[in-house]
């Protein structure tokens, strides 16, 4: 099992025929995922890596009906009118791995997606992957990559798209293999959060364990401990805060993420920190650490 | 992109929020076509400027000379003042203070007020807050019953909604972060007009894709590839007693150019006593072009590097990457320690520090060291 994705998977990509797009589909493919077509308005007709394109979502959807998840690989500006194609053809889950999408868009295509129910992964979204199920969408794991990413009972959620194999690295050189890795995105507003992530890995047998990989701006840190607190989550789980350094820039700093905001008080570092702290959720100061604080937490549980 | 108070009045202006009468003016000039009692406000980013002392109300023509010459002078918080925006005084019987920014909590817009203007923190606060629908837009009626559930009297909802209606439409034409107007004065005779302005667009829409660059002081270059990397990384050196020289940051698989001009930058600062090249393992990002960028900006960077380079990167092409810098420091004689991710971030930023602080380097050597 996993969370997202699994062997049930059926990918469309739109923007297919761009430099990303095109990219995202043959790693997909050789990683073995289901790609089944491509859209981009125009292109109808062509085939990019023996994956058929087509003009609109609606007619890749009357071609292979059992498309489930999108991928959106289009340029930032063209991101919100592909988004809500998805959404409006119901495409229940729908991941968009393009970065720069304005924070109204971002806003739009999330407020979109709850009033239709899909499932909203990203912007600026590394992808998804189930190093058991073999099945990844977007560029999570690419290429020679693919190998840091093992089957193993620990799900990674993580703001920071390079930070999703980075962790994963760290987990399998400690041997410890991964359930599903995905990356949320670092946008002020993004679609899926935390608290989202630990719902699913909540109920995913396969997981045991969770890491969340969070830095300094917005709250999502900081609901994803209230969830952890007042739902009393029964798995453990690891937090890393990144940009500690941070609290002695001025407020509203813009750090490398659009949504890592400098703040004072609710936001900053302190506030994550003490708020996981609170919900008994050990913060590792680098990654490090990670393995030691699972396996002691793991060890916890066991008794 | 924050803007200044006279480029968000502008703004105000031109979505029908009333702004008191001014003039603006650039390194001297006179005052003309206003009459007394004026305030002089300096027009610099930063905020509190009040408390800075960068606005003044002279009471005649001679203290309007003088705090002029003063305001020109000054620098506010470190920044120097080019412009002041002289403005006709309002009498107000009452204040407020209105924001529109985007909210984690809910994903989406908020609309915060309060009666009473005063300091931005201590405002902000005590604010009501209430999130906007994005879909349905800032609705008269959805603004009215916000109003009169933070107890705004009566006679000001329907003056005060029109300039939050005026203040939405400016916010998501203009793809703004933050419009905010503190104070928002209200005239004896019923009026609204913003005393100030604080308008924050949206740099994704206005310069997307542009590196994000701070200094920080130390003598350590940070080169950090990827939004969470470069965070984490400078809390891992500042935990080894190491001293960051700036922040910022590339990701996204950059072209070569892009990251030849940024080793440019980083790398040629005076008084660096090492370099760091530090990011995660990528998942897409092409090393070899990465670092190719890498060393096309360091053989421009003049007097050459002596100082240690420690390079921790893996992903894609990693080790042709390496080889190739291997090869560079042979015949260019750079002082390179290359690291995959069989070493972790943080143990690279524990050897960048012992490198740069504590170890003597014999320049005239390459000094190639590899751990793989």
């Amino acid at each position: 099992m996993s969370i997202l994705v699994d062997k049930k998977t059926r990918v469309l990509i739109q923007g297919i025929t761009g430099h990303e797009g095109a990219r995202a589909c043959n790693e997909m493919l050789s990683y073995g995922t289901k790609v089944l077509a491509g859209v981009t308005p125009g292109k109808g007709g062509q085939k990019i890596s023996g994956v058929p394109v087509y003009d609109t979502v609606r007619q890749a959807l009357a071609k292979h009906r059992s498309i489930n998840t999108s991928l959106i690989a289009v340029p930032a500006a063209a991101v919100k009118d592909a988004a809500m194609e998805a959404i409006f053809a119901g495409i229940p889950l729908v991941n968009i791995l393009a970065e720069h999408v304005p924070t109204l868009d971002c806003a739009e295509i999330v407020a979109r997606a709850r009033a239709k129910g899909t499932i909203l992964v990203g912007p600026s979204s590394v992808g998804v992957i189930s190093p058991k199920e073999k099945v990844k969408i977007g560029s999570i794991g690419s290429s020679l990559v693919r190998n840091v990413f093992t089957p193993g009972s620990v799900g990674v959620v993580s703001k920071s798209g390079g930070m999703t194999a980075e962790i994963a690295v760290t987990l399998t050189n400690a041997g410890i293999g991964q359930s599903t890795v995905l990356g949320i995105g670092g946008d002020q507003i993004i679609g899926f959060d935390f608290v989202d992530a630990l719902k699913l890995f909540g109920k995913d047998p396969e997981t045991k364990a969770v890491i969340l990989f969070g830095e300094v701006g917005g709250t999502y840190e900081e609901q994803a401990a209230e969830f952890i607190r007042k739902e009393k989550f029964k798995k453990p789980v690891v937090a890393v805060v990144a940009g500690k350094f941070t609290a002695r820039l001025p407020q509203g700093t813009v750090l490398g993420h659009a949504g890592a905001i400098v703040a004072k008080g609710k936001g900053g570092y302190d506030s994550k920190v003490r708020a996981f702290k609170k919900a008994g959720v050990p913060v590792a100061a680098t990654l490090d650490e990670i393995p030691w604080l699972l396996r002691q937490l793991l060890r916890g549980r066991m008794k | 992109m924050r803007l200044y108070e006279f480029e968000g009045k502008r703004l105000f202006e031109k979505y029908g929020i009333p702004v008191p009468k001014s003039v603006l003016l650039e390194k001297s000039g006179k005052v003309s076509g206003i009459k007394l009692p004026v305030v002089l406000k300096a027009q610099v980013l930063s905020g509190e400027r009040k408390s800075a002392g960068g606005i003044l109300f002279p009471k005649n023509k001679s203290e309007l000379s003088h705090g002029l010459k003063k305001l020109f002078a000054a620098h506010i918080r470190g920044e120097p003042v080019q412009k002041i925006l002289v403005e006709g005084r309002i009498s107000a019987s009452r204040e407020y203070y209105l924001s529109l920014s985007y909210d984690t909590d809910t994903r989406g817009p908020v609309l915060a007020f309060s009666s009473r203007g005063g300091s931005r923190i201590a405002i902000a606060l005590k604010a009501n807050v209430a999130p906007l629908d994005i879909l349905l837009g800032a609705k008269p009626f959805l603004i009215r019953e916000a109003l009169s559930k933070g107890k705004v009297p009566s006679e000001d909802i329907n003056g005060l909604a029109k300039v939050i209606i005026n203040l939405w439409k400016l916010f998501v034409s203009e793809y703004a972060l933050v419009a905010e107007i503190n104070p928002l004065f209200r005239t004896p005779s019923g009026e609204f007009i913003a005393g100030d302005a604080k308008v924050i667009l949206d740099d994704e829409k206005l310069n997307p894709g542009e590196r994000r660059f701070i200094e920080l002081g130390g003598d350590i270059a940070i080169l950090a590839s990827g939004g969470g990397a470069s965070l984490l990384n400078i809390d891992a050196l500042l935990q080894y007693k190491g001293k960051p020289a700036n922040y910022t940051e590339y990701s996204g698989n950059p072209p070569a150019d892009v990251v030849k001009a940024l080793t440019q930058r980083v790398l040629g600062r005076p008084g660096l006593k090492g370099a760091w090249v530090i990011g995660g393992t990528a998942n897409f990002t092409d090393i070899y072009e990465t670092l190719k960028g890498f060393i096309e900006g360091l053989r421009q960077v003049k007097p050459k590097p002596a100082y240690p380079i420690v390079i921790r990167r893996d992903g894609p092409n990693q080790e042709k990457a390496f080889a190739m810098l291997r090869e560079v420091a042979k015949k260019e004689g750079y002082d390179f320690h290359l690291f995959n991710s069989k070493t972790s971030m943080a143990e690279s930023a524990k050897l960048m520090v012992k490198y740069a602080y504590h170890d003597k380097i014999k320049i005239q050597t390459a000094n190639i060291k590899m751990k793989e």
